[in-house]
């Protein structure tokens, strides 16, 4: 297998895809009248709830009733040093977001319908569920009293926003009447098993210096989520460069630790093992794990589809979860009280135990998948303190029990809110109509429950990865439709709020032949009610 | 973020108009997903480019003859078979989008004979074939793990396991290659796994042992392979892995004049594949194979003779081998099983039928099939066989000496099992 030079460093299209926020200059002080202006027929409001969370309230002069609530996704709640390799700078900010990414072409065309549309910036940043819910539940009165002809508010969000917005719409059926939870977080501890297994896995393997939680208390402990920062983004450069001078047997970082006999497995495997012990998808934004160059001969081509196109794939997701994983397991940690990953008890075999032969070749075999394995079953293992656990888990948790439609929609390839989220919240939706249906018929009531949850996917296309003429992966093209985090198109976010608007006005979701009708145009969503995503790993396998 | 870029619509739209007509279009009482009054539509997932494809190439086109020759003869009740093959160039995530693109947009009935391991363990848990009670009928894959009936109950296999392979090879080296120093070449997946843990179990030990990995297999990674086996002084080398790696490794072990004697595993044995990878045929001579079907040159062979004169005439210039042979009897078998399904054909009927009827049906192969209401596995033994100048393979010993038996730690028993008649004409009367 030749060598080959990526176009464009993978790092840095990871951090493109963090974080998207509206610039919005807002006053942060509690202000109990909002403060409006009026241009070209819109007035837009500005303010801030008790908490201080500041809003942006914006409505045309023929609202015709509905308001649009959007909660924004996880913004890293401290600051981030430019010097940071591979992730830039990042100042806190609780700008207030109306709509997803403050997009002004999503908001012109709601407004544009007659809808107003309005959001929080929130008090604080990192995980902050429940503050947002009651900041959500406030602005809402908000816009009623200014705007009293209100008749029905939707809620939507992204990523952790999709965790507040189905929170709203499993607390607050009278308050909203239709929520679209979109590429959404689901409970807190499966998600940060996740980011933990991940970290955990990189620093085993690749740089046992990487702390990966258990943080310090206060300076201290921002510092050390900084230095990890650092050299998790140092390690994953590390490793694209060793990939690059030799696909077929990178080089382990110099960082690593692990004994001379394991490193006789390329690193490669040991980076799609990480993947696949923490639930980060085989596919990323320009690694489709099937493609392989064109004009290399036939057994090349092969080895590139099984083996380092996966790897790459690999690569890529983890560079996009690895940033949130380090921040947020700062930020769980200082909520809970202490470290909340443990993997005492955690079985990497059984988790892989159906994957590994999927990734077999990717894995270099059953000589590689022992090697990592036994690897990971040797060395010591991570306590959590008990208390913190149980405080974090008491910081997000899903029902999934909703009276009001939903609308669910996810990429199968989001490193960062796997597909496994949605899964789980439709799961618990089934148990519950499963519940409400016994129920119902002990009582003589032959009627099933209504089915109240639209359930959308993101599928990335079949093949995607792109070439240089010299052969080279080209990551400088846009992330495939299905991959990373949030990588919605405009028309597939106007299509949710057509969907809502729907939903909102009828009291149930649309569905048969105008259902697909919608969907095909907008392209990229797939409602097929066979499709389960996988769930996340510490649900097991 | 929102990608600024559209990018081209995929057959995931489709798709969505697919799946949802599912439920929009209102079906005749008995209707089912992929049957017609006139049709059956059937699906195969397969290498039909790329490295891994020679030889395996064949056997859609195989199958698909054998429909077009059951059609022209009245079809199954009426209906006309057909049969879609999608190229997944043996990856299992591009077998993951073929087989969702079957089953949503092509709406199959059932997937039949989808092939090799990684790529059906991946399908089958992504697409959720168990979950939407996709019959996948006759896997083109002997991993033991798929005759779990609990984890693949809409499943069946037809070929038997990689361990039943190994456990009768394991009793014929005790018996024909005692003392000999034994080398082992496997591909370091289930594949060659299922095979190892068989050996083991047999007592077998190999002085060389040498694991690939799948995809890694080429004329240079060849070279190491025949130099550990020529060091470590291997006089027996047992291959157990797929003919795009049997080619290289005896093509370089010819060029360096080592010549042990070869026991070349089912799966990677056939001659004229080989030959078109570039293995001169007097390599071929002496080497032993498990085989679980007669040569495809056995004209005396009832079966081989009508499947040879179907592919004169439905699958015309295609060389008849050993994946010709196994193509067309894929087909004659998924003929049976829609048959003793029924005219009111159902998913869930056709599962039955496998589970009810499927021991009975007429096969190539020599050794009895093992569905059951508790069982999904296929064919349950093997013969030796010996190839001779031409690469043509003959029972060791002049006759078919079956030995059957099981994946587990059943015993390799002599069987008499006198194999079904082929139907009249090829044509299947069963119901």
């Amino acid at each position: 297998m030749r060598n080959f030079k990526f176009k464009r460093s993978l790092t840095l299209v990871a951090v493109s895809s963090l974080l998207s926020i509206t610039i919005v200059s807002i006053p942060t002080a509690a202000q109990a009248t909002p403060a409006c202006t009026t241009a070209n027929f819109v007035t837009t409001c500005v303010g801030a709830t008790s908490d201080t969370a500041p809003y942006m309230l914006m409505t045309p002069a023929n609202f015709n009733g509905t308001v649009y609530l959007y909660s924004h996704g996880y913004r890293p709640n401290v600051n981030v040093p430019a010097g940071i390799p591979g992730y830039g700078g990042y100042t806190v900010t609780n700008t207030a977001e109306p709509a997803p990414g403050g997009n002004a072409q999503i908001i012109g065309a709601l407004l544009g319908k007659g809808y107003a549309v309005m959001g929080s910036g929130f008090a604080r940043q990192g995980w902050n569920a429940e503050s947002a819910i009651k900041t959500n539940v406030e602005l809402i009165g908000i816009y009623k009293k200014q705007y009293p002809k209100t008749t029905k508010v939707v809620a939507w969000g992204n990523s952790l926003g999709g965790f507040i917005t189905q929170a709203l719409a499993e607390r607050y059926p009278d308050l909203i009447s239709a929520a679209a939870p979109l590429c959404m977080a689901s409970d807190i501890t499966p998600l940060m098993t996740m980011a933990g297994d991940a970290l955990w896995g990189v620093k085993t393997f690749f740089d046992s210096s990487i702390k990966g939680g258990n943080y310090s208390s206060g300076a201290a402990g921002y510092a050390e989520s900084m230095q990890d920062l650092g050299k998790v983004f140092t390690v994953i450069g590390a490793l694209q460069a060793a990939i690059t001078a030799n696909p077929t047997a990178p080089a382990w970082p110099a960082t690593s630790t692990v004994p001379a006999a394991l490193k006789a497995i390329p690193s490669r495997s040991a980076l799609v093992m990480v993947a696949l012990i923490s639930g980060v998808p085989m596919q990323s934004a320009h690694f489709d794990s099937t493609s392989a160059p064109a004009g290399i001969p036939a057994s090349s081509a092969l080895s590139f589809q099984l083996a380092i196109n996966p790897a790459l794939a690999a690569l890529e997701n983890i560079a996009n979860a690895a940033a949130l994983a380090v921040l947020a397991t700062h930020d769980i940690e200082l909520q809970a009280g202490g470290a909340v990953f443990d993997n005492t008890a955690t079985n990497y075999a059984a988790r892989v135990s159906a994957e590994q032969f999927i990734w077999s070749s990717a894995l270099s075999g059953t000589a590689g998948i022992n090697g990592l394995l036994g690897y990971l079953a040797a060395v010591p293992r991570v306590k959590a303190n008990p208390a913190a656990v149980a405080k974090m888990a008491s910081l997000g948790t899903h029902s999934g029990k909703v009276e009001i439609p939903t609308i669910l929609f996810t990429a199968t390839a989001d490193p960062v809110t796997v597909a496994g989220n949605q899964q789980s919240v439709v799961d618990r939706y089934a148990a519950y109509t499963a519940e409400k249906w016994a129920a119902s018929k002990k009582e003589g009531v032959r009627t099933r429950p209504a089915n109240n949850q639209l359930v959308l996917w993101n599928l990335p296309p079949e093949k995607y990865t792109k070439f240089t003429a010299a052969g080279s992966p080209d990551s400088t093209t846009p992330a495939a439709t299905g991959t990373n985090h949030c990588n919605f198109t405009l028309s597939q976010y106007l299509a949710i709020a057509d969907l809502l608007a729907h939903a909102s006005s009828t009291g149930k979701n649309l569905s048969g032949g105008a259902l697909l009708t919608k969907l095909r145009k907008t392209g990229g969503m797939t409602y097929d009610r066979g499709y389960s995503a996988p769930k996340m790993k510490h649900y097991g396998e | 973020m929102i990608r600024k870029t559209r990018r081209k619509r995929t057959w995931f739209a489709a798709a969505v108009i697919a799946s949802g007509s599912l439920f929009a279009t209102a079906l005749p009482a008995n209707a089912e997903t992929g049957v017609s009054a006139t049709q059956i539509k059937l699906g195969i997932t397969l290498p039909l480019t790329g490295a891994a494809s020679p030889g395996y190439n064949k056997i859609g086109n195989a199958m698909n003859a054998y429909f077009k020759y059951v059609n022209d003869n009245g079809g199954v009740y009426g209906r006309k078979v057909t049969l879609i093959q999608k190229d997944d160039m043996y990856t299992p995530q591009l077998a993951i989008a073929k087989t969702n693109e079957l089953i949503l947009k092509d709406k199959v009935f059932a997937l039949v004979g989808p092939l090799g391991t990684a790529n059906f363990t991946a399908t089958h848990k992504s697409v959720n074939l168990a979950k939407r009670g996709v019959p996948s009928l006759f896997l083109n894959t002997g991993f033991s793990g798929f005759a779990n009936k609990k984890n693949y109950p809409t499943s069946f296999m037809i070929l038997p396991s990689y361990a039943m392979e190994a456990k009768v090879v394991a009793q014929f080296l005790k018996e024909s290659h005692a003392g000999k120093k034994l080398g082992l070449v496997y591909q370091n997946d289930e594949f060659g796994i299922d095979a190892l843990g068989a050996f083991t179990a047999a007592g077998v030990k190999f002085d060389v042992s040498v694991p690939y990995t799948s995809g890694s297999q080429s004329a240079a990674t060849a070279q190491t392979w025949v130099s550990q086996l020529a060091a470590g002084g291997a006089q027996v080398v047992v291959f157990f892995g797929v003919t795009s790696a049997t080619a290289p490794l005896l093509a370089v072990a010819a060029g360096a004049k080592y010549a042990p004697q070869w026991i070349l595993g089912s799966v990677g044995a056939d001659p004229l594949t080989l030959q078109a990878l570039g293995v001169p045929v007097a390599v071929l001579n002496g080497a032993q194979t498990p085989a679980g079907n007669p040569s495809p040159n056995d004209t005396s062979d009832e079966y081989v003779k009508q499947f040879q004169e179907i592919n004169t005439k439905y699958n015309t210039g295609v060389a008849f081998d050993d994946y010709v042979l196994q193509g067309m009897n894929l087909g004659l078998m998924t003929v049976q099983a829609l048959r003793a399904a029924g005219q009111n054909l159902t998913r869930r009927g056709l599962i039955r039928a496998m589970e009810t009827k499927g021991s009975t049906f007429a096969s190539v192969a020599y050794s009895p099939l093992g569905y059951s209401k508790t069982s999904n596995v296929g064919h349950t033994g093997y013969f030796m066989a010996v190839m001779g100048p031409t690469g043509d393979r003959k029972p060791l010993g002049g006759s078919v000496t079956l030995y059957t038996t099981d994946s587990g730690s059943g015993p390799v028993v002599k069987s008499t099992f006198k194999r079904p008649a082929m139907p009249a004409k090829g044509l299947p009367t069963n119901s």
